[in-house]
């Protein structure tokens, strides 16, 4: 196994041989040192320029709690997604199926609040299964059947749009169930899932805005379960090298079903806060959202040809994602300018977290040829390069697919 | 969706038979217009034949553009339980085209293949439906285009709201809800649809009532709830001072409505929206519960095409353009308009 397969956040740089018999190979090899260390860092780096970006145009605005809470709080459900998405990315697989999965729990969350007026304890867990199952379907289709991921989440995100779109009979589903002029309680309590305004914890400084809390939530979780378990481990090898992870006695076809149940149980925990945010479950509702999650995945260092990601990467590219949405909102800069802006962040957050690539820049720039000492590991340039170039274009398409004219 | 499948899977390389499928195409696309150009088809639309099929029963295709957005699922439900006044008609499965110009223009053909007496239409887009309108003319089946129009003369009658007169009123609704003036924001739909271009042109006309109104803020929100309530949050943690916000559809003056009312400001703020909706979470509920001001009720059309349809195949004048009025729904008449438009208790 290469230390691809370990679960260091983005950082896969494997020390190359020390070729010492020049004057510069001390300073060489502490380059080589704090290489691995920059390349964990750069995920940051796009956070920081994204913040700063936003303190020096709207310092007064962006800085603070209230505007974070938006900003998070209106791609928490997308975030969360990601986080999904990740675990299945890692594995060398893609799951396109979570936007459409997470729409059919937020019609069913809209309907079991406004149809039946459950409590929240019940349709939060219920969501889950509903997407854990769609996700079980996905894994069994991919480990068992062989089918190419790709291809089975594509076909699911059109099975759980349909039932979606059938189960709802088209129509959007409100969650404000109302007895006489007052919201029911349980539809009271179903607004603190998500409604802006609505706060879990309301004793704490005013209290905690719920999607900011799951999505943090969430991002914690599944860092701990992929770095501290033996299933984490697991999931690293499996995308690393899956003959490899075979004949060391992983259970390959165990773990695939399980990322993909893992993802789908996150779409179904998904759709009731983005129920909750609009007040009501649109039929459409998570359209794209699967592109806007593998963007997130991509820039917070996830590799599509598996093995190379983190869970708190994915976090990071969320929060890029988001804040840099807010940062344009807040500065009114065109929505086609923003899907612009947001392809070409996609590009150079890959290009930035590709060791390989940074060093022979470095190389090039210094203008000498020491040789393809330090390249990449598991992971060929080929990879990473088609990774990059299909999140590119989800940017300008995760925007202008719904097309959810109302006249 | 089903667009970006087809991109996402066009990716594959599979030139040499797709190149000949486009030869022939190209080659089909030239014959049939070549003889709509013999035939000199466009101007003169044709009328039924007359003949109702074996079980006595007119047959209609309707073709919608997509199932999905309220405001179609509302005009599908009330195009079935009008068509069923009328025992020589009959309805075919509407069919969805989610959106897709080219699944649309392909479902339109099946109805020119099974031979409907009537087709109903929605086109999703003017530009590539005109030519499908144009191929149903030329195989005589006469043609009602509902709500969008397309770029021929080549149908029967066309019933559409007018989305510029709505604008309109809403402007005007707008300036005399703020006679001493005040800070006025909207946000749109999709920019390059029509009925966005429509209601953005009416709405700026008639707020020129009164010259105090400024608009300080316009965004494009793409018809959508949640991001309506992202791009208000943005505007008033800027400290921009908003008065009223004129919503394009009831769906983006409610997301804004949520967010204002996420930070107590939901008082101070007068909210407008359009196409006052009869059903749960619509617009009229909203007019109701005092979230939004006013909305304007954009008519279905339903009633009025089942009507001509039957007008058609009675061979009675049709007008060629029947422009539909619409409803301003106030809290005085919301629980009037509520009912009069409610179909969900109705047998579809």
């Amino acid at each position: 196994m290469t230390d691809t397969k370990t679960p260091a956040p983005s950082g896969d740089t494997p020390l190359p041989d020390l070729a010492a018999d020049d004057e510069n190979a001390g300073l060489r090899a502490r380059v080589r040192r704090v290489l691995p260390v920059l390349g964990s860092m750069q995920g940051y780096i796009g956070l920081v320029v994204v913040v700063l970006l936003g303190i020096v145009t709207q310092g007064d605005t962006f800085l603070t709690q209230a505007n974070f809470t938006d900003a998070i709080g209106a791609f928490a459900s997308r975030g969360i997604l990601a986080v999904g998405v990740t675990l299945v990315i890692l594995t060398a697989g893609i799951d396109l199926s979570v936007g459409s999965v997470m729409g059919m729990a937020s019609m069913a969350s809209a309907m079991m609040i406004f149809q039946n007026d459950m409590p929240v304890w019940q349709i939060v867990p219920l969501c889950m299964l509903i997407g854990a199952a769609f996700g079980l379907i996905n894994g069994i289709g991919t480990a068992w059947l062989k089918i190419q991921s790709f291809v089975m989440t594509l076909a699911m995100l059109s099975i759980a749009r349909g039932l979606d779109k059938q189960l709802s009979n088209n129509q959007a589903t409100p969650t404000q169930l109302r007895k006489g002029a007052d919201l029911t309680p349980h539809a009271e309590q179903f607004q603190h899932l998500g409604t802006p305004g609505f706060n879990v914890f309301e004793g704490l400084h005013g209290g905690i805005y719920f999607p900011v809390l799951a999505f943090f939530g969430v991002v914690i979780v599944f860092h701990l379960l992929l770095s501290r378990t033996t299933f984490g481990r697991h999931v690293y090898a499996v995308g690393g090298n899956p003959t490899a992870a075979r004949l060391s006695g992983i259970n390959v076809t165990f773990v695939i079903i399980a990322v993909f149940t893992l993802s789908g149980l996150l779409a179904g925990f998904a759709g009731p806060i983005d129920a909750a945010y609009s007040a009501s479950a649109d039929p459409l509702a998570g359209t794209s959202y699967e592109l806007d999650a593998i963007a997130a995945a991509v820039i917070g260092g996830a590799s599509l040809a598996g093995g190379r990601g983190s869970i708190i990467g994915t976090g990071i590219g969320a929060l890029i994602l988001t804040l840099l949405d807010n940062v344009l909102g807040l500065n009114d800069v065109s929505p086609n300018w923003q899907l612009v802006i947001k392809g070409v962040i996609v590009v150079f957050a890959v290009v930035l977290q590709r060791p390989d690539l940074m060093r022979s820049l470095r190389r090039r720039l210094r203008g000498g040829s020491a040789g393809p000492s330090g390249s990449a590991g598991s992971n060929g340039p080929g990879g990473s390069a088609g990774s990059a170039g299909s999140s590119g274009s989800s940017g300008p398409a995760s925007g202008g697919a719904k097309e959810a004219a109302s006249a | 969706m089903n667009q970006r499948l087809r991109t996402r899977t066009g990716t594959v390389p599979r030139t040499r038979p797709r190149a000949r499928t486009y030869v022939r195409a190209l080659i089909a696309v030239l014959a049939v217009s070549g003889v709509a150009a013999a035939t000199g088809c466009s101007s003169k639309p044709p009328m039924a034949d007359g003949k109702p099929g074996p079980d006595g029963k007119f047959v209609i295709g309707y073709s919608q553009s997509n199932n999905a957005e309220p405001y179609r699922a509302q005009v599908n439900k009330q195009l079935e339980y009008y068509v069923k006044k009328y025992p020589n008609l009959k309805l075919l499965p509407i069919s969805d085209a989610n959106a897709n110009s080219a699944q649309q223009i392909s479902q339109v053909q099946n109805f020119i293949k099974k031979k409907v007496d009537v087709l109903l239409i929605s086109p999703n887009e003017p530009d590539p439906l005109t030519g499908a309108v144009q191929r149903a003319c030329q195989a005589h089946i006469p043609v009602v285009v509902l709500d969008r129009d397309v770029k021929t003369n080549c149908y029967t009658s066309f019933i559409g709201g007018d989305n510029y007169k709505i604008g309109k009123l809403a402007g005007e609704r707008a300036a005399k809800e703020l006679p001493h003036g005040g800070n006025v924001a909207e946000l749109r739909g999709i920019l390059s649809d029509k009925p966005q271009i429509d209601r953005h042109n009416g709405f700026m006309a008639g707020i020129k009532k009164n010259r105090k109104i400024k608009v300080v803020r316009q965004r494009e929100a793409k018809w959508l709830r949640p991001n309506a309530t992202q791009i208000m949050q943005q505007w008033l943690r800027n400290g921009t001072k908003i008065d009223l916000v004129y919503g394009h559809n009831d769906d983006m003056a409610i997301g804004a409505q949520l967010a204002a009312k996420g930070m107590h400001k939901d008082k101070s703020i007068k909210f407008i929206g359009t196409d006052g909706l009869a059903i749960d979470g619509g617009g009229i509920r909203a007019v109701q519960q005092g979230d939004l001001l006013e909305t304007f009720a954009y008519p279905t059309g339903a009633k009025e095409a089942a009507r001509t349809v039957e007008d058609i195949v009675r061979k009675k004048k049709v007008k060629k353009h029947q422009a539909l009025d619409t409803q301003p729904v106030t809290k005085g008449n919301a629980e009037e308009v509520y009912k009069k438009n409610d179909f969900s208790h109705k047998g579809g």
